[in-house]
């Protein structure tokens, strides 16, 4: 039997038919709201048959303070994690790393501090984190970072790249905070995959 | 949203490595163009830049950025569009540099303004940068080929993937 295609063709972006559908080339792959505040996230079983991720986090935490967004990637609690930060708080811009290798966690900071994800339900922060080649086991996996949060009178815009330095596949992301700190409820984790050429 | 996100072209450089990497007769059917590059460069450099060009033309761009480097913050600009960052072959082995270069209104007739976000990771403290550009192509051209190679004049090593992607505003 042949298959039977559709298309969306109105300015509405309805669903009609017959044409071809088109999914695109990015495809959500899994969303999560916390209807209550939630240690931490975890994407596991990541499909292998995209060429990159992206991950988009609108959310709080619960401590009323701010604090770093940690992720750590296929379980690996070894000290194969490295950060380095561009990021700028109103007044004054600054870069930097930790100082050395980071264990079981990569911290996507905007500062030496816990900064980058807010404390406060009303000034959530905003993230769009891309990993490219997230399959390829010829190449460490690096983490693009895009983020920040306006708090009304403080908050951070940041530009954050992350190293992990494994040659594994990506198939589990994990997300949690520092000192027991919960993600707050309403907080959304949406995983995308991003298809390449020819598939 | 999803949708309107099309996939074009994938280049992985093979064995030797290569000088660069062209997209040529680029569909005029979208709205911006969106490559996405996991790169890393043969030379002795920690880190390298990465040159974007446009229709086979070296002339016309100029760029402004803001970047961080080690613990230095800046903002400079430049005659040139070589602001799209790649690891360097003398940084941490197997590291591979994650940028995006977004280019809206590639067929349009005015100027073509870009931009550019791009980091270079290594396991140091110093031999690392990241990079926000504001480029501009000052020509009215469609732009109907992309090339992408190293300013240094570098190869671009194995393994390194460059993802051209369509994306349409309306269906």
């Amino acid at each position: 039997m042949g298959s039977i295609s559709l298309k969306t063709k109105s300015k509405s972006n309805n669903l009609t038919a017959p044409g071809d559908v088109d999914l695109g080339a990015m495809i959500p792959l899994m969303t999560t709201t916390l209807g209550t505040a939630t240690a931490s996230v975890t994407f596991s079983s990541i499909p292998q048959n995209y060429s990159h991720l992206q991950v988009r986090i609108w959310g709080y935490n619960t401590s009323g303070s701010d604090r770093t967004l940690y992720l750590q990637l296929n379980s690996d609690s070894g000290s194969n994690y490295r950060n380095h930060w561009l990021s700028g708080n109103g007044s004054a811009a600054s870069a930097g790393a930790d100082s050395a290798a980071t264990t079981g966690i990569l911290p996507l900071n905007a500062n030496s501090s816990q900064t980058g994800f807010n404390g406060d339900s009303t000034k959530a922060s905003v993230v769009i984190m891309d990993i490219l080649d997230y399959k390829d086991t010829n190449k460490y996996t690096t983490v693009r970072t895009l983020g920040g949060w306006e708090g009304n009178g403080t908050g951070y815009a940041y530009f954050a790249s992350g190293l992990w330095m494994n040659t594994a596949a990506v198939s589990t992301l994990y997300f949690q905070l520092p000192y027991s700190t919960n993600f707050g409820s309403g907080t959304t984790f949406a995983l995308y995959g991003i298809k390449t050429a020819g598939a | 949203m999803a949708y309107t996100y099309s996939k074009i072209a994938t280049y992985t450089v093979g064995s030797g490595g290569i000088a660069s990497i062209d997209f040529l007769n680029i569909p005029q059917i979208y709205t911006d163009l969106v490559i996405k590059y996991s790169i890393r460069t043969t030379s002795a450099n920690q880190v390298d830049y990465m040159k974007c060009e446009f229709n086979g033309s070296t002339t016309s761009y100029s760029e402004r950025v803001l970047f961080g480097y080690g613990t230095t913050t800046g903002s400079a600009t430049n005659s040139g569009s070589y602001d799209n960052i790649i690891d360097g072959g003398a940084n941490t082995a197997s590291t591979f540099a994650n940028g995006e270069i977004y280019i809206p209104n590639y067929t349009g007739a005015n100027y073509k303004s870009f931009s550019s976000d791009s980091v270079a990771e290594s396991n140091s403290t110093t031999n690392n940068m990241l990079m926000l550009a504001a480029e501009l192509w000052s020509n009215t051209s469609p732009i109907t080929s992309i090339k992408l190679s190293d300013y240094s004049s570098g190869n671009f090593a194995q393994y390194s993937t460059a993802h051209l992607y369509g994306i349409k505003a309306e269906l």
